[in-house]
């Protein structure tokens, strides 16, 4: 292997990773199903300003996906780290995450994450989406604020519950990329939307001669679906799976 | 083991066959009609005729202009004035003509001879030019009707297309060639400094001109370049020195001057396919004598504005200048015209017995054509009773048309001579139309034929690799899914054209995929520096290199870009990938002259390494090669685009000039050749004195790979050179991945993909690359010009398919730098502490683990699944495309999307699946394993 790299060795003593629940209450079961029918009629509804305006349009959108991510993880998610899996202890310089104190309330306990989320969702992954959308074929001299907005859709779609039920440790994440996690509806949510975006981009070069074959108006069409299939698949059909590629 | 072997065999030589059957199904040959035209007895109707009617003319001069694209001349911003105001006088008149795809000068030029329309065949006879069937030297052409006639004498000047199609038909002639686009004016003059002597001479009846340079401003800069309007200038003036000389000249008062232009142009100023500006090339046919017919008429209006893109004026077929021609000049119609002489010129006859005649002759003419296409209907020469009604088949319908043409001369009541006319104009369009149009011309069964074929050969691959099927894995699965979607996309004409998409779309998701599945073994903790995530970005990179297909054709890219192009930026990576290149020649040169004998007999143990002494020797001996190389690039961009090389020290090009770049190509094609030679022969003698013990390690291969790499660098353009640094970072990213053989092969065939495209390739013909197409060869040789075309089109795919030969048989194809870690035996023995001693044989030992590992890579069951994989694809993919094209065929775009996209995939599952990725390919994994 390259000298440039540095290898660390995935520690063999961690307890195999179990599937995310959704908390175990009528709201949560209810507002779960209900959510996803939420975020499509978002979009639905902005799809003809997107089209006739992308960024603009785009960018409006973002503030109710937003509410409506930040109010499904408070709902119906388990926070980080009040999960049933024991979560290895910070390692030393890095960032930590505030733990509800037991005297907080539950709702404070869950929107400061949940708002957390959101900021580490918008700074972090965003750059790191639109980077990729780019190395993946995205227009690299124009279209910038298209792309970019593109990559914010998808990370507040994908990654937004990622890291609020997972957090932001470095070796979970690792799982996460690698796909080694168990399917549950937030990773079956978050590869659901990727894929999604992946396959958005088919549409475009054919000579159907529409105005929403723009960029990047399919991308995120293909990331809405994606999140909405891949959350109702990975909740119910393949939960607990694992993802294998032998 | 055998019967895997001999299905894949069978499988990969039903491959070509598949592509003949379904290729004369799908592009039949059609008969033509041997021998000349001669007048012949009209028949014997109610109706009489005198004898055939008088010509007007007895001189041609037909004036060529490559690409004159109809709005050049008849358009406001044009500079043809004085042909503008011959239009407006009424001593000219302007047609549009229209040229059917593929609008290139071979099948065009035929076209306006012959009369016929030239099946798409011709496409790569265009590029095979000399093959005897392309001639048209046995065929009925209203030049041969000319040389036929009395003192019938032809002179042509001008593109030497016309010499291969018509040889020893000519006078005097004198021809040019386009070997470089960049050449405006010497093209031209070559054939300008002629006219005025041959407008002199009185022995010749028919004078071609066939100018070039207007076609190459239009390749190399566009219709709107700066360089267009002088050049229509110029050519107005020659119209107007040769129109002044018919008037003035007693010996050329009957001649008829017509220009044209053989096609037009695409904004991008390429053609060959159909977009209205490609196939409405200009026709002007101009004399003072047509003042008598036009004096009745309204006249034309010049410049106008089209009716609509570049339709200006009477619409006319290209392929009806023969007959009108024949007409106009005296002669019998050209046997296997399908064209219908333009009313307009009718006038000339006052009779209207004479028109009918004339126009009677071009049935007749056509209607053998007919009879032979449409054997089992009735086209006899009298009155009888037909059924005419309702829907009618093509046949049918021709058939009731020509009874229509026999009752109208069998009348012999007082018709209007315009009414026979019109009746006998409707049988010849309707012909027209109907033996034009391609669809009656597929042979059905033999599509079906061909693509069952293709699918045969796809069937018999997955039983040879049926154990292999059984277990399922994501490396499976993708390769599956890329396969299906790709045989689905190809029944998108969109997806034809852009096909570079889909390629770049599932690469980026085969590095990703191969990110994760790493990801899953072992994490970098610098990931962002991950082989797959750099291999991401350099395919990125290379996605923007040269821009194709036809939506984006055009849009910036880096290999048209400011910063590139300029000359010392361009100029020193070239020199980059010349130097790495000419470096790793060396390397390998100074292993084959070391003496692993001597070195033995000295230090005890045969090094595998060479000296600095070796080192100095094996660069002393490439040096010149890649200087020459380079020095040869540079010269020939000079010639080519010279917009390149500015600024460079133009000392070098006298050298380069006295030699000649025919020569200094030749030189470099030795210099690889001798190479190749001697290392061959050196690694044999190496291969019998070493023991059996030491393997050469594939060195063999990876040194006949960079001697393939240079030869493939000389057939690219000057601003594709810099893509090999980026293939070249491909293969060292792709050596750090520890990639499966099944991985490795649809890296390979990812990246040969893609790497076509990257190059500025595209799935159409305009886009083939024909400026390397001569390098060191002086005449026409049709193998030799085949074999550069396609390896300076498929350069990239030729690169990679041997690249995964290389990474399948675990030979790092950048130098195998592991020799240089070992420790020797001596070493090891020295008195050192222990602790070093261990550390040192630890060392070793994990090298031998790793020499071991490429050991265990080349396996020859790996080589069988590497080609099976390639050959499935290649089955599948040519199913699709013979599918789509058979499904398709009366599609609007067949003509101009799906053929072209076979004639690509013929060249694929040829030249390059059979020739280079199992023929070279396995060439060297032979050679690699030595």
């Amino acid at each position: 292997m390259s000298s440039t790299t540095t290898i660390t060795k995935a520690p063999k003593t961690r307890p195999p990773a179990a599937p995310i629940n959704i908390l175990d209450n009528d709201t949560a079961k209810l507002y779960t199903h209900i959510h996803p029918i939420l975020v499509l009629s978002l979009y639905a509804f902005q799809f003809k300003s997107i089209v006739a305006d992308p960024v603009p349009a785009l960018l409006r959108t973002l503030i109710p996906l937003s509410v409506l991510q930040i109010a499904y993880v408070a709902i119906c998610l388990p926070p980080t780290g009040s999960n049933a899996t024991p979560v290895a202890p910070p390692k030393p310089g890095q960032k930590k995450k505030p733990v509800p104190g037991k005297l907080e309330s539950g709702i404070q306990g869950k929107i400061i994450p949940a708002f957390l989320s959101l900021l580490l969702s918008t700074l972090a992954a965003t750059p790191v989406l639109t980077i990729t959308l780019i190395l993946f074929g995205a227009p690299i001299a124009t279209h910038h604020a298209h792309t970019l907005l593109c990559a914010a859709h998808i990370s507040l779609l994908a990654t937004l519950p990622l890291i609020y039920v997972h957090g932001v440790e470095g070796e979970k994440w690792r799982e996460i990329v690698a796909l080694l996690l168990p399917i549950d509806e937030v990773y079956g949510a978050m590869i659901g939307a990727v894929l999604g975006a992946w396959l958005g981009a088919v549409p475009i070069p054919l000579d159907w001669d529409r105005e929403w074959q723009k960029w990047p108006v399919t991308i995120v069409t293909g990331a809405y679906t994606g999140f909405a299939v891949g959350k109702l698949v990975g909740g119910t059909l393949l939960k607990g799976k694992k993802i294998s590629f032998e | 083991m055998r019967g895997r072997t001999i299905l894949l065999t069978v499988a990969n030589l039903l491959i070509p066959v598949a592509i003949l059957v379904f290729a004369t199904g799908f592009f039949p040959y059609k008969p033509f009609i041997p021998g000349l035209a001669e007048y012949e007895e009209i028949g014997n109707y109610a109706y009489k005729f005198g004898k055939a009617p008088d010509a007007p003319f007895n001189k041609l001069v037909f004036m060529v202009v490559d690409a004159l694209r109809s709005d050049f001349v008849f358009g406001e911003h044009s500079g043809f004035r004085f042909t503008q105001s011959l239009i407006r006088s009424g001593t000219a008149i302007p047609f549009t003509a229209h040229a059917t795809s593929p609008t290139i000068t071979m099948p065009r030029v035929k076209a306006i001879t012959t009369g016929s329309i030239p099946s798409f065949l011709d496409v790569i006879l265009n590029f095979a030019e000399s093959d005897t069937t392309s001639t048209l030297a046995t065929q009925d052409t209203w030049l041969a009707q000319l040389k036929a006639m009395e003192g019938g004498k032809l002179v042509m000047y001008g593109d030497d297309t016309w010499l291969k199609l018509f040889p020893d038909f000519f006078e005097r002639a004198d021809g040019t060639s386009s070997f470089f686009v960049s050449d405006f004016t010497e093209v031209d003059d070559n054939v300008t400094r002629h006219v005025p002597e041959e407008l002199l001479n009185s022995d010749w009846n028919a004078m071609i001109m066939h100018y070039l340079g207007l076609d190459h401003i239009g390749h190399k800069a566009g219709p709107n370049s700066p360089n267009m309007l002088p050049k229509q200038i110029e050519m107005d003036g020659i119209v107007q020195q040769i129109y002044e000389a018919i008037e003035n000249e007693e010996h050329l008062s009957r001649t008829l001057f017509v220009l044209a232009g053989d096609h037009g142009m695409n904004d991008g100023g390429n053609h060959g396919g159909s977009a209205p500006g490609e196939t409405s090339p200009a026709l002007v046919f101009m004399s003072p004598k047509l003042k008598q017919i036009t004096e009745g008429t309204d006249g034309y209006r010049c410049p106008t504005t089209p009716k609509a893109d570049f339709d200006y004026y009477t619409k006319i077929e290209q392929s009806d200048i023969a007959p009108t021609l024949a007409g106009l000049l005296g002669f019998p119609v050209p046997r296997n015209n399908l064209g219908v002489f333009i009313p307009e010129f009718l006038h000339f006859w006052a009779d209207g017995s004479d028109r009918i005649q004339l126009l009677l002759r071009n049935a007749k003419q056509i209607l053998t054509i007919v009879k032979a296409t449409f054997p089992a209907h009735n086209f006899k020469d009298k009155v009888q009773e037909m059924n005419c009604e309702g829907s009618l088949s093509s046949g049918e319908e021709l058939s009731c048309k020509w009874q229509n043409v026999v009752q109208a001369l069998e009348t012999a009541a007082a018709l209007h001579p315009k009414m026979r006319m019109d009746i006998i104009y409707s049988f010849c369009r309707t012909a027209q139309d109907i033996m034009s149009s391609t669809t009656s011309n597929y042979n059905v069964s033999r599509l079906i034929l061909g693509t069952a074929l293709a699918f045969l050969s796809f069937t018999l691959t997955m039983l040879s690799i049926r154990s292999k099927l059984s277990s399922i894995s994501s490396t499976g699965i993708f390769y599956t899914l890329i396969l299906l979607l790709y045989g689905i996309l190809m029944f998108a004409s969109s997806y034809v054209e852009e096909e570079q998409h889909f390629w770049y779309w599932s690469a980026s998701a085969w590095f990703a995929y191969l990110f994760i599945a790493e990801s899953r073994k072992e994490w970098f903790s610098k990931w962002v520096f991950h082989p797959a995530v750099m291999l991401l970005i350099v395919t990125r990179t290379l996605r923007r290199w040269n821009q194709t297909g036809q939506k984006h054709a055009g849009a910036p890219d880096i290999a048209h870009s400011t910063f590139l192009l300029h000359p010392l930026v361009l100029w020193s990576l070239v020199g980059a990938v010349y130097l790495d290149i000419t470096i790793r020649l060396s390397r390998h040169i100074a292993r084959s002259v070391m003496d692993p004998k001597k070195s033995r007999e000295e230090k005890g143990y045969a090094e595998l390494e060479s000296g600095e002494g070796d080192r100095f020797v094996g660069m002393l001996a490439v040096f010149p090669l890649g200087a020459t190389a380079f020095v040869f690039k540079l010269g020939f961009t000079a010639k080519d685009a010279p917009e390149l090389v500015k600024g460079v020290n133009g000392g070098l090009f006298y050298w380069v000039g006295d030699l000649g770049l025919v020569g200094v190509a030749r030189m470099v094609f030795v210099g690889l050749a001798l190479s190749a030679s001697w290392l061959v022969i050196s690694e044999w003698r190496r291969t019998k004195m070493v023991k059996k013990g030491k393997e050469s390690g594939g060195d063999l291969a990876v040194a006949l790979f960079d001697l393939l790499s240079l030869f493939l660098i000389t057939q690219t353009r000057a601003q594709n050179i810099p893509v090999y640094l980026l293939f070249r970072m491909q293969i060292f990213f792709l050596t750090l991945l520890n990639l499966t053989p099944t991985q490795i092969t649809i890296t390979t065939l990812l990246l040969t993909q893609t790497s076509f495209f990257a190059l500025g390739n595209s799935n159409a013909i305009s886009s083939i690359d024909l400026s390397n197409s001569y390098n060191g060869i002086s005449g026409y040789n049709i193998s030799a010009v085949g074999l550069l075309v396609f390896m300076s089109n498929w350069a990239g795919p030729v690169y990679w398919a041997i690249v995964g030969v290389l990474l399948l048989s675990g030979h790092p194809s950048s130098t195998p730098l592991y020799r240089d870690r070992y420790f020797d035996e001596q070493e090891i023995k020295e008195e050192v502490k222990d602790w070093v001693k261990e550390e040192r044989e630890h060392l070793n030992e994990m090298l031998e683990k790793e020499v071991q590992r490429g050991r265990e890579k080349g396996k020859k069951g790996d080589w069988e699944e590497h080609v099976a994989l390639l050959t499935l694809w290649m089955g599948a993919g040519l199913g699709a495309v013979m599918c789509a094209c058979t499904v398709l065929r009366t599609h609007l775009f067949i003509w101009t999307v799906f053929s072209p996209k076979f004639l690509f995939a013929m060249a694929w599952g040829v030249a390059y699946h059979l020739g280079v990725s199992v023929g070279l390919g396995g060439g060297i994994w032979w050679v690699g394993g030595w």
